[in-house]
């Protein structure tokens, strides 16, 4: 990707003046462009996205068993617990993001919280967990501002091309550069239009690796596969797209949030693996090791699995556990109460119950001193 | 939430784990997407009722926009063609719009609530209003 990018600015500035040494010159301004960009991306960019998904943070007496799920991964990953965020957005999916370990934070939609059972959960806390031990956080926030780079530099120099071309009459120059000039322009607009999409295609390529590798590490560090491939079914049978995502952020999430209904996900331009294929492995798996997941993969897929092999050689068998939560769809129903009231908390509502059994959750812009309970129509106040 | 019919703010209500929105000046309901099946207790009940409804073919009622993304909600008759019960359905799947006494109407609509179990919650959510807006008329 450093390549595509390089390149563009070379032949950009190659483009604007026959000087040999303006291509170097338009290489060094795509290099500071993309090194601003990473700058900001590297001491900010994890505040930027988790503002820009609208994520707030949770305390443990808010939602325990998320904590609880996420300190138990920490210990297996042995990393630092990271900081937990929730997205107030009906469609499930989570993130992970954070330039190190360190300081790293994991986000799940209320939808993801509302859905899934304390063993699905920690398939997908896996799952990120697997994504910050990796340090596929920082690869996410890195190549995603160069992407936003080479996008950057290849609009403006074709906004630039659009508005300066009726002024380039007026510049005199020899007629031998001006052809050489005219054909290196020809290039540099063709390279300005290819090297967006080249870039993502990379992108998109790298992030789907980086998908399946996740998904071994959380079948390693859960021991119970079927936890994550249950959750990736019931976040697939979702219909609602996640409002808060964008083409930039999509490969963090756990699925593709962006994905439309009845779409085919196996393409070129999908930032995730096709999710029949994740679950399929994830179900053919005969213990929870590595070397497991890639057996299963290579079954699946007929393909090579992408682990470094640095991790199959030295690696004990993981056996798979039992499951722990059965859930009956009393409990589903009272569960996806108790995050909706978390998140209806988080934004400012007061609750009322009324000595009936009624509850009412007031909205902060509700103006009233005092509510009717419409079932037994006494008035209460709203404190 | 703001109420797509009169823009008053909307209260949640809940009663026996079944959340709804309920606007209390003009006693409309919405229903979040998802949420009618969960009130059904049953997804393919729900999906039954929800596939069987129609496009209006022509409606006098104004459009009126979804609480969520603001997007001109469409007309769905929910009841029989003789029959009909306008409803209004989000394009974009978010919910359904309620306006008073409706959604007892749409459940009222064949076998779908065969212990009447809904119906009797809802009468129960709304006796005091229903019995107030007779009184009133």
């Amino acid at each position: 990707m450093a390549v595509v990018l390089g390149t563009l600015g070379w032949v950009i500035g190659m483009a604007a003046s026959p000087d040999p040494m303006a291509g170097v010159f338009g290489l060094v301004i795509a290099l500071i462009v993309w090194m601003i960009l990473a700058m900001v991306s590297f001491t900010g960019g994890d505040a930027i996205l988790l503002a820009s998904s609208k994520a707030v943070p949770v305390t443990k007496d808010m939602h325990p068993q998320l904590f609880n799920v996420v300190e138990e991964m920490a210990i297996a990953a042995q990393l630092p617990v990271p900081k937990v965020y929730v997205i107030n957005d009906p469609a499930p999916n989570a993130f992970a993001t954070g330039r190190s370990p360190q300081s790293a934070s994991i986000a799940v939609t209320a939808g993801l919280l509302g859905r899934l059972n304390r063993d699905e959960l920690q398939g997908v806390i896996g799952h990120e967990m697997s994504h910050i031990l990796h340090r596929d956080i920082l690869f996410v926030t890195v190549a995603g501002v160069m992407l936003g780079a080479i996008t950057l530099i290849a609009e403006v120099f074709l906004r630039g091309m659009f508005y300066s071309s009726m002024g380039r009459r007026y510049s005199s120059r020899g007629k031998g550069s001006g052809q050489a000039q005219a054909i290196m322009l020809l290039i540099a607009i063709v390279a300005a239009i290819l090297a967006p999409i080249m870039a993502t295609l990379l992108y998109f390529a790298l992030s789907r690796k980086r998908e399946y590798l996740a998904d071994a590490g959380s079948a390693r560090l859960t021991r119970y596969p079927e936890g994550l491939a249950c959750a990736l079914e019931k976040i697939s049978q979702n219909t609602v797209p996640l409002s808060v995502a964008n083409k930039v952020t999509a490969p963090m999430y756990i699925v593709n949030p962006l994905q439309k209904e009845g779409m085919k996900l196996s393409d070129l331009t999908s930032t995730h693996p096709p999710i029949s294929e994740r679950i399929k492995i994830l179900r053919s798996m005969s213990g929870a090791s590595f070397i497991d997941y890639s057996d299963a993969f290579k079954k699946t897929t007929k393909l090579t699995a992408p682990i470094p092999s640095s991790a199959l050689t030295a690696e004990k068998p993981v056996s798979v556990r039992g499951s722990s939560s059965p859930q009956t769809s009393a409990t589903a129903k009272s569960q996806q109460r108790s995050i909706g009231d978390i998140m209806f908390k988080t934004n400012g509502f007061s609750f009322v119950n009324c000595s009936c059994g009624l509850k009412m959750k007031i909205p902060p812009n509700f103006t009233a001193s005092q509510v009717k309970c419409p079932r037994c129509g006494q008035v209460l106040p709203i404190s | 939430m703001d109420c797509p019919a009169c823009k008053n703010p909307m209260i949640v209500l809940e009663l026996q784990q079944v959340e709804i929105d309920h606007c209390v000046a003009c006693g409309g309901i919405w229903l979040d997407g998802g949420e009618l099946e969960l009130l059904l207790e049953d997804e393919k009940r729900g999906k039954l009722l929800i596939d069987s409804f129609k496009q209006a073919q022509s409606s006098k009622e104004r459009l009126r926009p979804c609480p969520i993304c603001l997007k001109k909600m469409h007309k769905i008759n929910a009841g029989q063609e003789n029959h009909p019960v306008i409803i209004d359905r989000c394009p974009k799947g978010h919910g359904l719009w309620f306006d008073r006494g409706e959604l007892s109407q749409v459940l009222a609509k064949g076998t779908l609530d065969k212990d009447r179990k809904i119906i009797k919650l809802l009468a129960e959510i709304f006796d005091k209003d229903k019995c107030e807006a007779k009184n009133d008329s």
